[in-house]
């Protein structure tokens, strides 16, 4: 089930090619917007994909470049192992959402390939591993930005103002949710890669509103004057 | 030796804390070390000595409930495992803490692991098991790590793997993460996760997982508070205890405050001992300046919401009497019979500044997002009630979609496999039934609806 190599590959837009375009100044907002660069030429799948073929498919976005291309290390058969080594003998595939969570870790997001490594590795169908990863949220199948930021939509966060947060979130970094269905495609990525955001449902820490993750960090009160500070603080990062 | 919070952190005095008592402390950390420090693990030295019967007594003396919503007896729960049982028992914590409105077990994991792992050995031993799992949110990745270690800091210690403190009692705990789906709280959707599958819940009967649960075997699945509790019930002895609290609502339980209140945050109180006025007049600092209270969410988003003008007939006969909003104390029995449910202990609180429609709409598009797809009526009412109630929020919905949003909310309440159709209903219906006209208020006769489907009919309907 790897990736078909009759599909074409789809052009990734020069626009959104960071090495031409100068770095998001520090005090952006003030500042110009550059033309919106239309990425739905990017989103959409050429018609020759079969559902499952389009099932698995991993749109490209300019944040890949953050991210190494899905490949089996010896570090990662540890860690695989180990996980396994978890759930019964009888049981490996208790393991899928381990693994996947390994594999995302690493490489920023499950790609065709990594599902037949799942599937190989625990001895089950690929579409076991296909039907975890379309299920869960928690699963991405494109890249993110460098930074992926999933800011809290529910109620106590809402009524904190985690809506405001996102819009001036996307504003700083430029980014165009409206540019694809959130509902099929919940992640935006900015059009330099280095942001991406995405609205998470409860996060869990309703008393401090509004929050949001920053990849693995964990973020209270960031009201939506307080978004370039936190964009920020990840300067040198 | 006195116990001192970090700086804005102290506990209310109207405050109990057991469970609450490490987080925000000075000078506290989540090593092993510093938890040895306090005591820690005795109780567990204490709980390896007795027979796991007697731990079970013990826990159902204490009339402990369960802390993650449905309110369960945990000695109860405990004591449904066959007795004739050959296979291997499991015990899962369940850390999904999914809930919009509740933030306790994010402290506990984060600042106490040992306590929750000291919890869980008790519990293992008294059960039966070992081989245990803590089934953790993947919203929380430095809590799993935090937990990994915890772990291995225990097996060190000789607190877990082979015959533990040379009682001849074995247990492994593994983490093993979420991946962002609420529907995994739901504990044989959890079972079903942990399997490597895609969390859809499972029946009951006949799988009860006390009874069929984790790889067919029976499993425990408690909430992380009451598997703390656990290890408190063994240092007060269940009699001790049961004293906690207000009779069948024993102990103590973690209400977190989120919303429009000047001072949100988590407070450890007695179950019961607490009214709504003192939680959000002394212990939360009232209303925002210049507004006023309209309604509460008293036990995370899928319990019923209160409006805090309303009273209430609670007790039947000549037990009957009436209470204001404000007098209900905040245990599992009297907000059931508000209408309510204690749920998970997630207070959120609206003011005047909050229109009704627009906490309904975002609360709908919450269920129409985490609804698995399993059952129908909850697959595509979730949905329906998404797209209904957006328009009521958007001011383009006629009076009968308020009619409409309630009926498709009583299709789905009861007629799922999973408590889910409940959760996802619940709040509509009570929304409608507390504030229909404010509802109706924002709709208007002018407005027409025609759905993309009925365009599409209209086409080949010729006008008569």
């Amino acid at each position: 089930m790897s990736s078909n190599p009759e599909i074409p590959e789809v052009p990734v837009d020069q626009n959104a090619d960071d090495s031409k375009q100068p770095a998001p100044p520090a005090d952006g907002i003030n500042t110009p917007l550059p033309r919106p660069v239309d990425r739905t030429a990017v989103e959409y799948l050429p018609p020759a994909l079969s559902v499952l073929e389009q099932n698995i498919h991993s749109a490209r976005t300019p944040g890949e470049k953050f991210f190494p291309s899905f490949a089996v290390t010896e570090g990662l058969e540890e860690k695989a192992n180990e996980r396994i080594a978890q759930y019964p003998d009888d049981q490996k595939r208790s393991a899928v959402l381990p693994l996947l969570h390994e594999v995302q870790h690493r490489f920023g997001y499950i790609s065709p390939e990594s599902i037949d490594w799942v599937s190989d590795k625990l001895d089950i169908e690929p579409i076991k591993v296909v039907e975890v990863v379309t299920f869960y949220p928690g699963f991405r199948q494109k890249a993110p930005g460098k930074l992926h930021i999933r800011v809290c939509r529910t109620l106590s966060c809402a009524m904190g103002g985690s809506y405001e947060l996102m819009d001036k979130l996307c504003e700083i970094a430029r980014i165009d949710r409206n540019a694809s269905d959130p509902h099929k495609d919940p992640i935006a990525v900015s059009p330099c890669g280095n942001y991406s955001v995405e609205f998470a449902e409860c996060l869990a820490s309703c008393g401090t509103a509004p929050v949001c993750l920053v990849n693995d960090d964990f973020h209270e009160d960031v009201t939506c004057d307080k978004a370039r500070e936190l964009l920020n603080s990840y300067q040198n990062a | 030796m006195s116990i001192t919070y970090e700086q804005g952190k102290k506990p209310h005095p109207n405050e109990h804390r057991l469970i609450f008592k490490n987080v925000d402390r000075r000078g506290w950390n989540p090593s092993i070390k510093r938890y040895l420090k306090e005591g820690g693990y005795e109780m567990l030295k204490k709980a390896l000595k007795m027979d796991p019967k007697d731990v079970i007594n013990e826990v159902k003396t204490s009339g402990l409930r369960g802390r993650g919503g449905a309110g369960f007896p945990t000695g109860i729960k405990w004591g449904f495992i066959p007795p004739d049982n050959t296979k291997p028992v499991y015990l899962i914590c369940n850390c999904d803490e999914s809930e919009p409105g509740t933030f306790k077990d994010r402290y506990i994991v984060h600042q106490d692991p040992h306590q929750l792992i000291e919890g869980m050995i008790i519990s293992a031993h008294a059960v039966g098991a070992h081989t245990a799992y803590i089934y953790i949110r993947e919203e929380f990745p430095e809590a799993a790590i935090t937990l990994e270690k915890a772990i291995q800091e225990a097996q060190k210690n000789k607190f877990l793997g082979e015959n533990i403190l040379g009682s001849g009692f074995d247990l492994e705990i593994y983490v093993h993460r979420g991946a962002a789906a609420y529907i995994c709280g739901e504990e044989t959707g959890l079972i079903e996760s942990l399997e490597g599958k895609r969390p859809y819940p499972r029946i009951k009967p006949p799988y009860f997982p006390a009874a069929i649960g984790l790889y067919m075997a029976p499993t425990i699945v408690n909430n992380v508070e009451s598997l703390c509790h656990v290890v408190h019930i063994m240092r007060m002895g269940g009699d001790e205890y049961v004293k906690l609290g207000t009779p069948r609502n024993s102990g103590t339980r973690i209400l977190c405050v989120s919303g429009d209140v000047k001072k949100p945050g988590y407070f450890e109180v007695e179950v019961g001992k607490i009214t709504f006025r003192e939680l959000l007049y002394d212990m939360c600092g009232g209303p925002k300046d210049g507004r006023e209270f309209k309604a509460v969410i008293p036990g995370g988003s899928s319990s019923k919401i209160l409006r805090c003008n309303e009273s209430f007939k609670i007790g039947r006969g000549d037990d009957a009497k009436d209470l204001d909003f404000w007098d209900i104390p905040l245990d599992f029995d009297t907000l059931a019979a508000a209408g309510s449910m204690a749920g998970s202990g997630g207070v959120i609180v609206m003011d005047d500044s909050r229109r009704m429609s627009w906490v309904l709409n975002n609360i709908t598009h919450f269920y129409a997002h985490e609804s698995c797809g399993q059952c129908t009526p909850c697959r595509e009412g979730s949905t329906w009630m998404k797209k209904v109630s957006d328009r009521i929020e958007g001011g383009t919905a006629t009076p009968t979609d308020v009619d409409t949003l309630e009926q498709i909310a009583y299709q789905i309440d009861g007629k799922t496999v999973c408590a889910f159709g409940e959760a996802s209903a619940w709040p509509v219906e009570a929304m409608i039934d507390k504030f229909r006209d404010e509802l109706v208020g924002e709709t208007s006769e002018d407005n027409d609806f025609k759905s993309k489907e009925r365009i599409e009919q209209e086409k080949f309907l010729s006008s008569v």
